[in-house]
């Protein structure tokens, strides 16, 4: 059942199993799988259905340190969450990202990628995603083009699925309402952890006009975003005067996000070279990969490297067949034209109509190069430019802290200070030479280095991903989560989302979060937690 | 480097010409081809005659990653196994492939140097500069 709290006349109590706040891809997925065990859980989220201004508001905040990021507006605060505006670009964290690993400070899950396998594969579903095989030999023989011919030992090919993108309101509304295990309120924003000892004792929630509801449930999880989660921790500080979980002072540390930037180029001395493969998305069994190259685990670990894939955009002598035309706008009215093929109406039609109508430069540059493309020859592959999602590495100094300013709860919105270390420039620019001197070594061609020595970092922007601000670690002293998404010092209070993670690796977030949700959800069901709940007035 | 611009894509294809493998055939022709055992300066008929290749080699003498002094620096090329082969074979096509061979060796190897954000083969950097110096520093 899905409830509006805005709807009710009176304040409200309730009991129930498993509290979960937040309907985003964490929250959603959590749900669902306690209730395929049999669990009872009542979901918490903020907005509704679609966007509202006011709600939205709630994620105003101030950026300090690097400038290129954003808090107000890339977090989507409504059902659904920030899947309601995600590109869809999935792939596992690879077993290296959990290592601890000596040339990254700070590294070392206190789990394997072996525990999280299981996941990953009950994840893709839940994601539209095809099947869980991100290696590459594997692909190959359905691909729509040849590998570059580098040698293995030194760069190999990296497989990426691409989601329709899953947008978790439209695909997951109706399954939820549904769901007899299920109870969701929306309009309802968490105002209050209350602890007693070391335990929850209920959680607080009110709508904007201050109608309440109290939930008093076993285990209690938030799984409001990676900025967000940190944010609630610190802001429930009734009772822990430095909030929850922060005796250490960790929440909000660590903030990591990928390192978005496209930067230097490969120039390829074939004039024929093919690089199909690499051109945007292919399509391989019915499913939507992207490719890119990286470096062998083994080169990253003797080199003391990040993380990173690298994706190629190649440029054509044919400029009709450069594909930089494509922005938000182009995203939009692809999106709408593709609906109607199908004879649907399109997604959040509207915004889609904003965003072409606000770019029409672009979206007519589009029209017309897709419409010469089909009767004009591409030209020779001028060269490729490298674009990423690097890995950064975690700093305790890279953080989000309350700030003055309160919002209409009171509570105190955030300051994001991301901070990137000229280091993890370094390590890219020398990823890069990596890749350059495969290129050089198969005779493919040369690669021009776009990262400066020192680094600007001024062409770096955020990935969207916001990670690390509830880090895991099996010791409280150096993490705010235990391997189990349990925060240290309280014994029912759980953390669902990128907030726990311990290193950022390349891997686009959301797979890894939506795996994590379905892990919670095993144990928090094999820790015999269940419990049926009733509503009563109050 | 935000967007690749045609310039930038053209302003190093000459000195990346020396990574094209584009042989078979010629190799074979050149077998028959009575050696004569050419002097260093046929080796330099492998660098492009360009602007391209002039920058590389001033660059490389003017940072101090070649020698300055031509001697100094045909010894020092000499000392790579397929610049020495090359040295010593006197069909052009041949002694183009032995210095792409050594190029791509540097590569494997990891001897890079990086021109103007160009990331060069340490014996490609070398031969642009001993170019430039022959022919007497200039452009
Ligand atoms: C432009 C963009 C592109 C992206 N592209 C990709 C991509 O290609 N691949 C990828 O893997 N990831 C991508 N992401 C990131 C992806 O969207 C997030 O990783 C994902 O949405 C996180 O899921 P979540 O459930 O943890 O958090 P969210 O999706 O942020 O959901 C949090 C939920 O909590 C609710 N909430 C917040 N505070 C409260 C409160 N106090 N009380 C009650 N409810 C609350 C919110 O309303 C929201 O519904 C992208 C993000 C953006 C912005």
């Amino acid at each position: 059942m899905i409830f509006d709290l805005n709807s009710f006349d009176s304040d409200q109590s309730i009991t129930g199993g498993i509290c979960i706040t937040g309907a985003g891809p964490a929250g959603i997925t959590l749900a669902l799988e306690l209730a395929g065990r049999g669990i009872d859980v009542i979901l918490l989220e903020s907005g509704g259905k679609g966007f509202e201004a006011e709600t939205q508001s709630l994620y105003d905040g101030e950026v300090a340190g690097d400038l290129n990021t954003d808090v107000s507006s890339s977090r989507l605060r409504e059902f659904g969450g920030t899947s309601q505006h995600w590109t869809g670009l999935c792939a596992p964290l690879q077993p290296i990202d959990f290592e601890k690993r000596p040339g990254v400070p700070h590294s070392g899950w206190p789990i394997t990628r072996a525990d999280l396998d299981p996941y990953y594969a009950r994840a893709q579903p839940y994601l539209q995603l095809g099947p869980f095989d991100y290696d590459f030999q594997s692909w190959k023989d359905a691909l729509p083009g040849p590998g570059l011919p580098l040698d293995p030992a030194l760069v190999i090919d990296a497989v990426y699925q691409q989601s329709p993108p899953t947008r978790f309101y439209e695909t997951y509304w109706t399954t939820i309402k549904t769901n007899p295990r299920i109870r969701c309120y929306i309009h309802a924003n968490l105002i209050d952890i209350a602890l007693d000892g070391e335990a929850v004792a209920h959680c607080d929630f009110s709508t904007l006009d201050g109608r309440k509801l109290t939930v008093e449930a076993t285990n209690y999880v938030v799984a409001c975003g990676g900025i967000e989660n940190a944010r609630i921790l610190l802001n429930c500080n009734r009772q822990r005067a430095q909030g929850i979980g922060n005796e250490h002072g960790l929440v909000g540390r660590y903030y990591m996000d990928h390192l978005n930037c496209e930067a230097g180029a490969i120039l390829f001395a074939d004039n024929n070279i093919n690089l199909t493969l690499y051109d945007g998305f292919v399509e391989a069994d019915g499913t939507a990969l992207q490719v890119g190259l990286k470096l062998p685990s083994e080169t990253m670990r003797r080199e003391g490297l990040l993380n990173n894939t690298a994706f190629l955009v190649p440029a054509y002598e044919n400029k009709n067949f450069s594909n930089d035309f494509r922005n938000h706008g182009w995203v939009s009215f692809s999106n709408i034209v593709k609906a109607f093929a199908h004879g649907e109406v399109p997604d959040r039609f509207a915004e889609n109509i904003c965003n072409a109508t606000e770019d029409a430069d672009a979206v007519a540059i589009g029209i017309y190069r897709h419409v010469v493309r089909s009767f004009a020859s591409t030209g020779r592959a001028l060269a490729a430019g490298l674009r990423q999602d690097a890995e950064q590495s975690p700093n305790p100094d890279s953080r989000v802290f309350p700030n003055e300013e309160t919002d209409p709860f009171g509570w105190r919105r955030i300051t994001l200070d991301w901070q990137i270390a000229p280091s993890d420039l370094d390590s890219l620019r020398r990823t890069h030479e990596l890749i350059g001197a495969a290129v050089g070594a198969a005779g493919l061609g040369r690669v021009h280095i776009g990262i400066t020595d020192p680094p600007d970092l001024g062409i770096v922007y955020t990935g969207y991903h916001h990670m690390g601000t509830t880090r895991m670690s099996e010791d409280p002293h150096k993490g705010v989560v235990d391997r189990n998404c349990r925060v240290h010092s309280v014994k029912n209070l759980y953390m669902a989302g990128s907030s726990v993670f311990t290193t950022a690796g390349t891997a686009n977030p959301t797979l890894t979060i939506v795996a994590l949700a379905a892990r919670l959800a095993d144990h928090l069901a094999d820790t015999g937690t269940a419990r049926t709940g009733a509503a009563k007035r109050s | 480097m935000g967007r690749i611009t045609r310039r930038l894509a053209l302003g190093i294809a000459g000195v990346a010409g020396f990574g094209v493998v584009a042989y078979g055939g010629t190799l074979v022709a050149c077998r028959f081809v009575p050696r004569k055992h050419p002097s260093f300066f046929a080796l330099l008929d492998a660098v492009p005659d360009d602007e391209t290749a002039r920058r590389v080699g001033k660059a490389m003498v003017a940072s101090g990653h070649a020698p300055s002094d031509l001697r100094d620096l045909a010894t020092l090329l000499s000392e790579r196994p397929h610049i020495r082969a090359a040295l010593v074979t006197d069909c052009p096509a041949t002694r183009k492939r032995l210095v792409q061979t050594q190029c791509r060796a540097d590569f494997a190897e990891g001897r890079m140097v990086s021109v103007e954000g160009w990331l060069l083969s340490q014996t490609e950097a070398d031969l642009c500069a001993a170019a430039w110096l022959a022919g007497g520093r200039t452009g």
